[in-house]
């Protein structure tokens, strides 16, 4: 799966959670989720949990409390789904 | 965590340790001065004891949240204060917004010798992990924790079920020793949030262990286990309003 692909398949999926959404319109991969975004911190970890079912994969703690940009999570995705393709 | 946090941890217990002589009458002196009463108050307190007396911890607090003080309440209804004089680790750690912690530099003083860590709320994970940290490393040396797992105070009043954080979730599932105390605690006169109870409030307040079990894995358990907890004290809250008839 593509860089693009990942970010444009996350972007579609933290959409309910985004407070101003007009800034996910124009959001890259170095756009921060909640001070950028104004996501719940707390809602942070649902966004990951549904990362984690609509890629199939498992994200720790450690990799999810490094998360805060969309490239972050973009990047840990990325990386999950080349350890299990291998 | 490392040396230093740890180092000021432990400092922090010290002194705590040998202000509690003035700072558990202060307690005291808060709650009677405002007329606070606790309803029952023997019996909630011989059932606090006789949780923490068949497990000498760690202990999770859970506590619903509706003012600023109730953490005081709470600490002063579950023991006698004298007893926080004797066993000092009987008060349990608190976990205070940053802001509230740094109001004033005598609330910040008193807050900082009765267990205080300052959290900041809203704060990316980075963060929130360093109190994270410090909260598990506090419950593996079975010092108690009381968090209120709702985040804040219950808006409209009522235990939110939909919107809190999972970090009650995390150290359970963290700390697998630790048993979970659930305590709904609420004033006759409290109809939604505020800062302070009404002068002269009487409160009602209920104990239970709640013990969260998930098959789930990671994120999801720790979600699964803070959505048990927070549904407990919804259901405390529920029975108490049944009781109450309201």
């Amino acid at each position: 799966m593509k860089t693009q692909e990942i970010f444009d398949q996350f972007v579609q999926l933290i959409k309910k959670y985004v407070k101003d959404v007009q800034k996910l319109e124009t959001a890259t991969m170095e756009t921060k989720i909640i001070d950028d975004l104004k996501v719940n911190s707390a809602r942070l970890v649902d966004i990951i949990i549904n990362s984690e079912d609509a890629f199939d994969i498992e994200i720790d703690d450690d990799d999810a409390d490094q998360i805060r940009t969309i490239g972050d999570v973009v990047n840990v995705i990325e990386h999950k789904l080349r350890v299990t393709a291998s | 965590m490392n040396a230093k946090a740890k180092f000021f941890l432990h400092l922090q217990y010290f002194l705590g340790r040998i202000t509690i002589i003035v700072t558990a009458p202060a307690l005291l002196c808060v709650v009677k001065l405002f007329g606070y009463r606790i309803r029952n108050l023997k019996e909630f307190r011989r059932k606090v004891s006789g949780m923490m007396s068949a497990h000498k911890g760690p202990w999770l607090i859970c506590a619903n949240h509706l003012t600023m003080i109730d953490s005081v309440v709470l600490a002063y209804a579950m023991f006698p204060v004298y007893r926080y004089i004797w066993s000092f680790k009987l008060l349990a750690w608190n976990l205070p917004e940053k802001m509230n912690f740094n109001a004033n530099k005598f609330v910040g003083a008193l807050c900082y010798l009765t267990k205080c860590i300052p959290v900041i709320r809203g704060g990316d994970r980075e963060k929130v992990k360093s109190s994270l940290e410090k909260c598990a490393y506090l419950l593996k040396k079975g010092q108690s924790l009381m968090i209120f797992p709702e985040g804040t105070r219950s808006r409209d009043g009522r235990v939110d079920t939909v919107n809190f954080p999972y970090g009650v979730g995390r150290l359970v599932r963290n700390i697998p020793k630790c048993r979970v105390m659930c305590i709904y605690l609420r004033g006759d006169g409290q109809k939604t949030y505020s800062n302070f109870p009404r002068y002269g409030e009487t409160f009602s307040a209920v104990v239970e262990e709640c013990r969260p079990t998930t098959q789930l894995k990671g994120l999801k358990a720790q979600r699964d286990c803070a959505g048990q907890i927070v549904n407990h004290l919804s259901q405390m809250e529920k029975n108490h309003f049944r009781i109450c008839g309201k």
